[in-house]
């Protein structure tokens, strides 16, 4: 008896065990596209604490769209929360904010070519030379300065009037030795950065919440708020669109929007004398006009785009719909004429785009 | 200190040395026992026509290192999302989401009123002497918002004679210790009980990371190498304590006096990701809690009635910090948010019975919750200081009354009505209808259907949450239809035979979802319609062998599509008509226990299919969750001595040491063990 029931323990065992649940390797795949060959980059934010960031490539002569390149390229994940990405001589700077991590992959092979670890919460990264680049972070009250050679953080910038708690530098832009930052979440402010000095000299307060932040062909800068949000202690006020002259570091203009818009993405085409930016529907503005156009450039279709740029060749326009969020979201490409070209599956949550 | 000390001896004394015959000797003892079949006319009138599924009491008091959240996964027909060891549980009832779940611990409900779910992994399972799932319509009897299903936990007298003391302690893998202590005191009257778990584990268990690569640099900073590395579980450890103080009297003359106090202190890192590439010493992300539970309850008894009254209170506390080593060994805040709850609950209920024929309940139960939600810190544009947060309150009323019939003894009819108040919203008639027919007395065959309506209201972070909260929600509704067979054969001594299977379908309109906005947070939606249906299924057999072989074999399988039936949110969404996320199609479960004499031997095996991460189906290399399997065993052995009984227990978790992922980025232990000394004393 004692010998049948311990045979049936084992039988048992056999028949239970199964190795289907094996959390799988990647396996690497070589890409090798043309250095010449225009391209555009995606950066799809994935769902917070799940790691499936991933980033795709789009070719816009063949229309034909990799996804997952990150992973497929280097048999690993790209992370948390891909927020951003910039090119400096052939080398993408893929910025993963809840990864604490940027990474530095070959452009043409998608390969990983160096990281810069151990960010607080990164945001975005401009550079100043190959061997200085600012990280802008939020929960953090410092831009990072790094090494993106050795990659190693070398540096801080203290932001004044900035706790840790509600710390948030965003996106930057440089006219001469000044590099220009928004401060978006409980901010209010655009900071302006002696590069020599690695200091905060002086800011310029806009409205509620400036969320981008660009310089068109005139070096004015431009920067669009989304006013806060109801029940906000910070305040909640109709949201704007601000010209600032980069040079006395002054608003020149203020474009005020409905109370209880929403515009973000605040983006330039290639020659850099046209802006567009989000709300609900997308924006075209002459960068010297003196008011917001009547009519959009494309009207609100039903959903809420998350990303947005423009082919700063052609002056195509693209722009992200992340549908529900846990799907892949779908780009939308559309010539300077309003005409759909095309339109392909990304990954979850495309919110940023590069240009290669 | 002294007196302290004096206090200290003189309260515990007593029960080292008078320590009786109690319920811990019996756990010591305990054997395996052949469940008598039910017989179809004794079927209580309470349960007409409910799909109940109930946990064995051995299967709750298997090891201490178990929570609910274990429990269930091993043994019942509900999805657990485990986000890592000792970290937040949360159930998918018949591929609902965990808010649709409805938890009550002896008789209050314990869902935390800003979030609506329940974290199983907070509640120890040897805490609970009563634990049973009602399975879609049947929560209707209980609760209202089960648009799932409910989980009824509850304790009860130890039914102790004089003194009685038991002391178990686990040592396990990743250092891990585990403690639990029970006193208790009985006499004809009076009952009491006081129970505390200890557990602790920094949890850093070993495993290959697949997600992420190492880097090996030249001098000029070139890579020349990457490998997967074996890492450590970063920022996982916990240390939870719980408290439970039990009193019961019982004046013999029908009334019946009950106190539950239950005291709860976590303090759990949050593991860090796989995909993370942060320093662990220079993070801190913790999740703090402390919750009081208490419960007073009367019983007043009579032949053919039966009143009843609860009062109750709630108090939680919860802390979550995220911090950051700002370069001199400072560390700073990064999220710093907290939240106060405060529930006060009082319920009355009555029970009227005419005959063997007729049965009438009637229900009323109230919770008011106070919240309080401190969720950021920031700087006012004048320069002074803010809290981003929200104080709220809302009485949640809920009031049912029932008329349950057996005109004869093989047929059973009941009809529940409920109504809700959250707030100051009122649902409509909630309705119940149950039948069940006895086909076969032979085999107790047994037919059962009922259908239910139900409505869920949005939780106040749903509604309150800054920033994101949607006053403007509307509450969740359903109908849910229920319809099965059930059987028990056996005989007493030699074998039991039973099992069940059950056909639901529901349709849950206006599902709130979370979403993204443009503005950098979440904001909640109604806008999924949910059609969930399924088969499941259970069976159990218990043998004896020969008079000390006895076999015990427990199984179900869930099939439950969760089907989004709402309309396309975007010509380009792929979603519609597809299961939801996270949630598996198919889930199974097998324990087999075999005894010899004073041996136990156990093995426990679950499965759940593939779930995927994406709404619309699509499998992606970034999003894969294969179908999990898991197999536990453990080994125990009773000695008994003319002083105490000694209990020994190893258990092996992972058998087959697995390298796997629950939910995406979270690695899971491989192959893990731990030991337990158990020891009940005689005098």
């Amino acid at each position: 008896m004692t010998t049948k029931c311990v045979r049936l323990i084992l039988l048992t065992l056999l028949l239970l065990h199964s190795s289907c649940m094996k959390w799988e390797y990647g396996l690497e795949e070589e890409f090798q596209n043309d250095a010449s060959e225009r391209g555009l980059f995606i950066c799809n934010e994935g769902n917070f604490q799940y790691g499936n960031a991933t980033l795709s490539y789009y070719n816009p002569e063949t229309k034909e769209v990799q996804n997952e390149v990150f992973y497929r390229a280097n048999a690993m994940k790209l992370g948390d929360i891909a927020q951003s990405m910039v090119i400096r001589n052939g080398i993408g700077w893929v910025v993963v904010n809840n990864s604490h991590v940027i990474f530095a992959i070959d452009v043409n092979t998608f390969k990983e070519v160096g990281r810069i670890t151990n960010l607080t919460s990164p945001r975005y990264i401009h550079f100043l030379s190959d061997e200085k680049a600012y990280v802008t972070q939020i929960w953090d009250n410092r831009i990072f300065i790094v090494n993106p050679k050795r990659y190693e953080i070398t540096g801080y910038i203290d932001v004044p009037k900035m706790t840790m708690e509600s710390g948030s530098t965003e996106q930057m832009v440089q006219y001469g030795k000044y590099v220009y930052v928004n401060c978006w979440s409980y901010q209010n402010r655009i900071l302006k950065i002696d590069t020599e000095t690695d200091q905060v000299v002086d800011e310029l307060v806009v409205g509620i919440q400036p969320t981008s932040l660009v310089m068109d062909c005139n070096n004015k800068l431009w920067t669009i708020t989304d006013g806060g949000y109801e029940g906000s202690p910070y305040g909640h006020e109709a949201p704007s669109l601000y010209r600032i002259d980069a040079e006395s570091f002054t608003i020149e203009k203020q474009f005020k929007f409905e109370f209880g818009d929403w515009p973000s993405e605040v983006q330039l085409n290639g020659t850099k004398d046209k802006l567009y930016w989000l709300n609900d529907d997308v924006w075209e503005m002459d960068v010297t006009a003196d008011r917001v156009p009547v009519r959009p450039f494309l009207p609100y279709n039903g959903t809420i785009y998350y990303g947005l740029t423009v082919d700063p060749t052609n002056g195509d326009v693209y722009i992200a719909d992340a549908i529900d969020y846990v799907q892949q979201g779908m780009v939308y490409r559309y010539s300077k004429d309003r005409e759909l070209i095309d339109s392909f599956y990304v990954g979850i949550i495309p919110g940023a785009f590069c240009w290669k | 200190m002294k007196r302290l000390l004096v206090i200290l001896c003189t309260t515990l004394i007593p029960f080292i040395v008078t320590a009786q015959e109690t319920d811990a000797e019996s756990w010591a003892k305990r054997d395996f026992h052949i469940k008598e079949v039910m017989v179809y006319g004794q079927r209580p009138m309470k349960e007409i026509g409910t799909q109940q599924t109930k946990i064995d009491s051995i299967v709750l008091k298997e090891n201490i290192a178990l929570s609910m959240a274990d429990v269930l996964t091993f043994n019942s027909s509900i999805f657990v999302k485990n986000y890592g060891r000792a970290t937040l549980s949360t159930v998918a009832f018949r591929g609902t989401s965990p808010s649709h779940t409805q938890v009550s611990w002896n008789g209050m409900k314990i869902n935390n009123p800003m979030l609506g779910m329940t974290d199983f992994s907070m509640i120890p399972s040897y805490f609970i002497d009563d634990a049973s799932l009602l399975h879609g319509t049947s929560s209707v009897n209980e609760t209202g918002g089960g648009l799932g299903g409910a989980v009824k936990l509850s304790t009860k007298p130890a039914d102790a004679k004089g003194f009685g003391l038991q002391y178990v302690q686990g040592i396990g893998s990743f250092k891990t210790f585990d403690e639990f202590l029970r006193l208790t005191y009985g006499n004809d009257h009076w009952q009491t009980s006081t129970r505390a778990v200890f557990s602790s584990s920094p949890n850093d268990y070993k495993f290959r990371n697949h997600d992420k690569k190492e880097n090996i640099y030249d001098e000029d900073m070139n890579i020349i190498d990457q490998y997967y590395p074996i890492e450590r579980n970063r920022s996982g450890s916990y240390k939870d304590l719980h408290i439970l103080q039990e009193v019961y009297y019982n004046t013999g003359r029908g009334d019946r006096f009950g106190l539950n106090a239950w005291y709860i202190n976590s303090n759990r890192e949050l593991a860090m990701l796989t995909v993370d590439h942060g320093d662990d010493t220079d993070f801190d992300n913790r999740q703090r809690e402390q919750t009081f539970r208490g419960v007073l309850s009367w019983d007043h008894l009579r032949n053919d009635w039966k009143i009843g009254a609860k009062a109750g209170y709630i108090y939680t506390w919860m802390a979550y910090d995220y911090k950051r080593d700002v370069g001199n060994g400072t560390m700073m805040h990064m999220t710093r948010s907290r939240s106060r709850i405060n529930t006060f609950y009082g319920q009355v209920d009555g029970e009227y019975h005419i005959g063997n024929k007729w049965l009438f309940t009637a229900n009323l139960s109230l919770h008011q919750h106070i919240v309080e939600s401190e969720d950021k810190n920031i700087i006012r544009q004048d320069g002074g200081k803010a809290i981003v947060g929200y104080r709220k309150g809302r009485p949640e009323l809920s009031g049912s009354i029932s008329a349950k019939w057996r005109p004869i003894d093989r047929i059973g009819l009941s009809v529940v009505v409920r109504e809700e108040m959250f707030g100051k919203e009122w649902t409509p008639i909630i309705p119940a209808l149950f039948i069940d027919g006895v086909l076969s007395k032979r085999g107790n065959i047994v037919a059962k259907a009922s259908v239910s309506r139900n409505y869920r209201f949005p939780t106040l972070n749903d509604l309150y949450f800054l920033p994101g909260g949607n006053p403007d929600l509307k509450k969740e509704s359903g109908w849910t239809y229920d319809a099965g067979l059930s059987f028990a054969v056996g005989r007493e001594g030699i074998y039991s035979l039973s099992g069940s299977a059950n056909w639901f379908e529901s349709f849950i309109e206006d599902w709130i979802i979370w979403l993204p906005t443009t503005k950098g947070f979440f904001s909640p939606e109604n806008i999924k319609d949910v059609h969930a249906y399924g088969v499941e299924l259970k069976a159990d057999l218990n043998v004896a062998l020969t008079k000390e072989w006895q076999l015990g074999l427990n199984g179900t399988f869930s099939w439950t599509p969760s089907i989004n039936r709402g309309e396309p949110r975007t010509p380009a969404d792929q979603s519609v008509g597809k299961q939801l996320p996270y949630v598996p199609e198919f889930s199974s479960t097998i324990t087999g226990r075999l005894s010899w004499r004073r041996w136990t031997f156990l093995y426990k095996w679950c499965y759940y299919s593939e779930r995927y991460t994406m709404s619309s189906n699509d499998i992606s290399l970034t999003g894969k969750l294969p179908p999990y399997f898991m197999s536990n065993i453990s080994l125990e052995k009773v000695l008994t001595f003319s002083w105490a009984d000694l209990s020994l227990k190893g258990t092996i978790n992972n058998l087959f040491d697995e390298e796997y992922l629950s939910v995406l980025s979270r690695p899971m232990p491989g192959i893990n063990f731990e030991i337990f000394i158990g020891i009940t004393p005689k005098w």
